[in-house]
């Protein structure tokens, strides 16, 4: 049985699919729900990552039902919205959402769904009530929406580049960087000679999503992403890669390596690759040296993040950087099943030393957490900041809510995304030490 | 029988004939609300718009010492970070998380388990109950949590009946916490003896905006109690034995004024928003007047006026055509200050119109009956068709899609987070609308994103899907 929650920073699975479907171009997703769903959406997940989607506002369709529907149905609702969204809004695609108050009414969407194509409406429809789960169970829901459902409103395909890839398990909005990582991943996976299919951000439309099934791989980069890659191995028998996280640093160099040899690729051309970016990498934690030591940025810290985060970052800092991960805090609740092979990989970051590994998303169980690890930076979300001031160490934001940062482009992932993490934490460390002299 | 009896107050519709949804003249809007019938209008094309559960945790953000429980799925308490990162938020927010299960089964034993688990953590002063759609339609037993928690923690724990669906107006909200508020919090019975200080009414106010009128008010000698902004639970208490209310906006605090004058017997004064020059001056008489103080108000006014026109200098917005996009009671009082610095006035959107603004639609029939109304809350592509026939100079707003606006090439304001309040407010708004006049090249770099609206939309009438409802 789901526990009350305090600060919670997972949302519900209306949300979850909201943040799926705005986050590609041309589909407009349409909700049916009560009134306020949409602006909940806004209000707390939205504009708490760093930027709003490019539409602003709320999202663009949404039924309103009224007490009226709430007692006799409001199916006839969503079929007059449906068409005038049509009429109003311009989509590639109209994707059907649900609302925790019409699933318990009990309309038909299925039924308006299929209405809408019998008009030749390109629409597909899921059910996401918020009582159902939470942001990643609606990230669940809306790609198999689309994996399943695209396929019936378009019988034709495009011819599928060879060397595609489909980038599985980065969930916009919940990772502030999803944007700017998928970007890096792109430019990593064009280095080594491959056809990155990000599926989400800019210029990734619905026809990105027509040719998932001609991938030669699934990428998955987190654990939100085995759910799409066995959908596709059952229907086209596409192999998958699967990872915790999508790496930061050097480590991104063990993943190009296998994609070269799975995929029989040139190995010259990636270890040259390789060796170009490791080596600008490099150079950069040289120019680091001098400020790393006088400032001591060597310290005891706390990560607080969702699972791929608190990998990606907590091994990049812990196995590159000389930081100490004191406590690692998982916020999005991946199932039992994986909690043990987590905690294995993050309490041997350092070897020899004592890492702790926590599973919550209650703010209160996080804020005692962080009080009792007495470190000595704290790396989280803005939720966190309070409690960081108040233990009067260096604090950075990165993970969602992000209530006072700006995220348009920027990436913490492979090797750009290492130099950048390198600038912004450096930043808050200096920043904190020339407040420290002050006081 | 008590007005505090029921769950909930009537919605604004029941009482008001409140419309969220109308587009016409002033004149037209007028004579409709000089008749006994307003039929309520309803869209067949709609976006996201506030509903009376955000409304109400609006209000609840700002008693201290309190913890918020939202007794539902979790998706309910996600503006909760809204309020946690805009500052200013004294609750601690709760969701009770109801799955599947809960929904069929009924979920009391877990509202009963975390307002214990609340209890024992922060040993708050008070306790709120949040209703939402899920609650509303499975009609969960709150109310036997309420009373055998009450008596067994010995704590307020006060239900807030919102329900997502049975009000179109957001605002119904408001009311619905604040008669929770006055229920559970002001006691049954009015004040033996009255006081000498007055109530503000500052309900979901801008803090500066708050203590803007707080200022003013002290500098007339009055001693305020200030209910429910920033407000811990005594002082509803201590609300029902004040001289008279002052509500700081008529419109957000009408139903707690009028619940104070009808139930505790504490006079409403009868004012509007101290919104620009004349508002704020017309505001400080209208209070003057009733305590017996109109020459310390009319030396107030004559002394921040001078200081404020100084400030402003030459500012003047002579041939500006404003466009106004406001919740309603800011809006007529915009507009008043927009015409007081020498704009005119394209046109309004309001959040809804019912009878409360009877008296502006009047005022400005005298004045400029062809002005046109449109009554919306969140609907984007309405106002975007509209602004795209008015084309005005500048657009003033605190909607959520300010954005899709500045789109257009029109300078945008923002009011989201500016206090317009008093005569510091027309410093800032002005300062505001000088620096969007001035420089217009983030509009123009927006204008390069395509519109997510049909053409065909924009060729037909703004209106075409807003229906009279059928009963």
């Amino acid at each position: 049985m789901a526990h009350h929650l305090e600060g919670s920073r997972n949302s519900c699975a209306l949300h979850g699919a909201l943040q799926l479907f705005e986050a590609i171009d041309g589909v407009v997703p349409v909700i049916h729900s009560t009134s306020g769903c949409g602006v909940q959406h806004y209000l707390g997940v939205t504009r708490m990552s760093g930027g709003n989607d490019p539409f602003g506002s709320p999202p663009v369709s949404s039924s309103n039902i009224g007490q009226k529907h709430v007692v006799f149905g409001g199916g006839s609702r969503l079929r007059e919205q449906l068409k005038n969204t049509v009429k109003v809004v311009q989509a590639d695609l109209y994707a059907i959402v649900t609302g925790c108050s019409t699933e318990m009414v009990g309309d038909d969407i299925a039924a308006m769904a299929r209405e809408g194509r019998d008009q030749n409406w390109p629409v597909i429809y899921t059910n996401t009530p918020g009582f159902s789960g939470d942001v990643h169970h609606g990230y669940h829901l809306a790609v198999k929406a689309l994996i399943e459902q695209l396929p019936d409103i378009w019988k034709e395909r495009d011819k599928v580049p060879s060397g595609l890839v489909n980038i599985w398990g980065i969930i916009p909005n919940q990772d502030p960087f999803w944007r700017g990582n998928l970007q890096e991943l792109g430019r990593l996976l064009e280095g080594i000679g491959l056809v990155p299919n990000l599926l989400l951000g800019s210029e990734q439309s619905v026809a990105s999503w027509q040719q998932i099934p001609g991938a030669v791989l699934n990428l998955v980069l987190s654990h939100w992403g085995e759910l799409p890659a066995r959908l596709l191995a059952d229907r086209y028998a596409t192999p998958s890669i699967t990872l915790d996280s999508l790496p930061i640093g050097t480590a991104i160099s063990t993943l190009l390596r296998r994609l070269t040899e799975l995929l029989k690729l040139d190995t010259i051309r990636t270890e040259a690759f390789i060796s170009r970016e490791e080596s600008r990498l490099n150079f950069q934690f040289a120019r680091l040296a001098d400020i790393y030591f006088h400032a001591g940025f060597q310290r005891e810290f706390v990560l607080v993040g969702e699972s791929a985060q608190v990998v990606a970052i907590g091994e990049f800092l812990g196995k590159s950087l000389g930081l100490l991960p004191r406590t690692l805090i998982i916020t999005d609740n991946p199932p039992d099943s994986v909690h043990q092979s987590l905690i294995t990989r993050l309490a041997s970051i350092v070897p020899g030393y004592d890492t702790e590994v926590i599973f919550s998303e209650d703010r209160t169980d996080i804020t005692e957490f962080i009080r009792a690890s007495a470190a000595q930076l704290v790396l989280g979300s803005s939720l966190e900041r309070e409690v960081s001031e108040e233990s009067g160490v260096p604090f950075f934001a990165l993970s969602f809510p992000l209530a006072d940062r700006i995220v348009l482009e920027r990436s913490y992932a492979g090797y750009r995304g290492a130099t950048t993490l390198l600038e912004d934490i450096g930043t808050a460390i200096l920043a904190f030490n020339r407040d420290c002299h002050l006081c | 029988m008590s007005p505090l009896r029921p769950k909930a107050p009537r919605s604004r519709e029941k009482r008001l004939d409140t419309l969220g949804a109308w587009l016409g003249t002033v004149s037209v809007a007028s004579k409709e609300f000089a008749g006994d019938e307003i039929p309520q209008r309803i869209r067949t094309f709609a976006q996201s718009r506030n509903d009376d559960l955000l409304y109400a945790l609006r209000i609840l953000a700002g008693i201290r010492d309190s913890v918020t429980i939202i007794h539902g799925p979790r998706g309910c308490v996600a503006s909760s970070l809204h309020h946690l990162a805009a500052g200013g938020n004294n609750t601690r927010w709760v969701v009770t998380n109801l799955d599947e299960r809960d929904t069929i089964m009924g979920a009391d034993g877990k509202l009963r388990k975390s307002v214990v688990a609340m209890y024992r953590r922060y040993h708050p002063s008070v306790v709120f109950i949040v209703g939402n759609p899920v609650i509303a339609i499975n009609n969960d037993d709150i109310q036997s949590v309420v009373e055998e928690l009450n008596e067994e923690l010995e704590l307020p724990i006060v239900p807030v009946y919102v329900t997502g669906f049975s009000s179109q107006n957001a605002v119904s909200g408001y009311d619905t916490a604040l008669h929770s508020l006055m229920k559970y919090l002001a006691g049954e019975t009015s004040a033996a003896e009255k006081k000498e200080f007055l109530n503000l009414l500052s309900v979901a106010e801008h803090p500066q905006d708050r203590k803007e009128a707080q200022h003013l008010l002290e500098e007339l000698g009055i001693t305020l109690n200030v209910i429910p902004d920033d407000s811990t639970i005594d002082l509803f208490r201590l609300a029902v034995a004040a001289r008279a209310s002052i509500p700081l906006c008529p419109d957000a605090s009408e139903y707690l004024g009028a619940i104070l004058q009808q139930k505790y017997g504490v006079p409403l004064i009868d004012v509007t928003r101290p919104v620009g020059f004349g508002g704020t001056g017309r505001w400080l008489r209208s209070i003057a007047t009733f305590l017996g103080k109109e020459d310390a108000a009319e030396e107030l006014h004559r002394r921040k006026a001078v200081e404020t026109a100084r400030q402003l200098g030459s500012f003047s917005l002579k041939g500006v055509k404003v466009y106004i996009s406001l919740s309603s009671a800011n809006a007529f009082s915009v507009l008043g200050l927009v015409e007081e610095l020498g704009g005119e006035v394209a046109g309004l959107t309001i959040t809804h119109l019912d009878r409360l603004h009877i008296r502006h639609l009047e005022e400005l029939v005298a004045r400029n009956p062809s002005l046109q109304i449109h009554v919306s809350d969140g609907q984007a592509f309405e106002e975007i068709s509209i602004l795209r026939t008015h084309s005005p100079d500048l657009y003033i707003g605190d909607s959520t899609h300010v954005g899709q606006v500045a789109r257009l090439g029109i300078p945008v304001v923002s009011l989201e987070s500016l206090a317009l309040v008093g005569y510091s407010g027309v410093v800032r708004v002005a300062r505001r609308i000088k620096t969007a006049l001035a420089n217009g090249s983030y509009g123009d770099s927006l204008a390069k994103v395509n519109s997510p609206y049909q053409d065909a939309w924009f060729r037909r009438s703004h209106n075409w899907h807003i229906k009279q409802e059928v009963k």
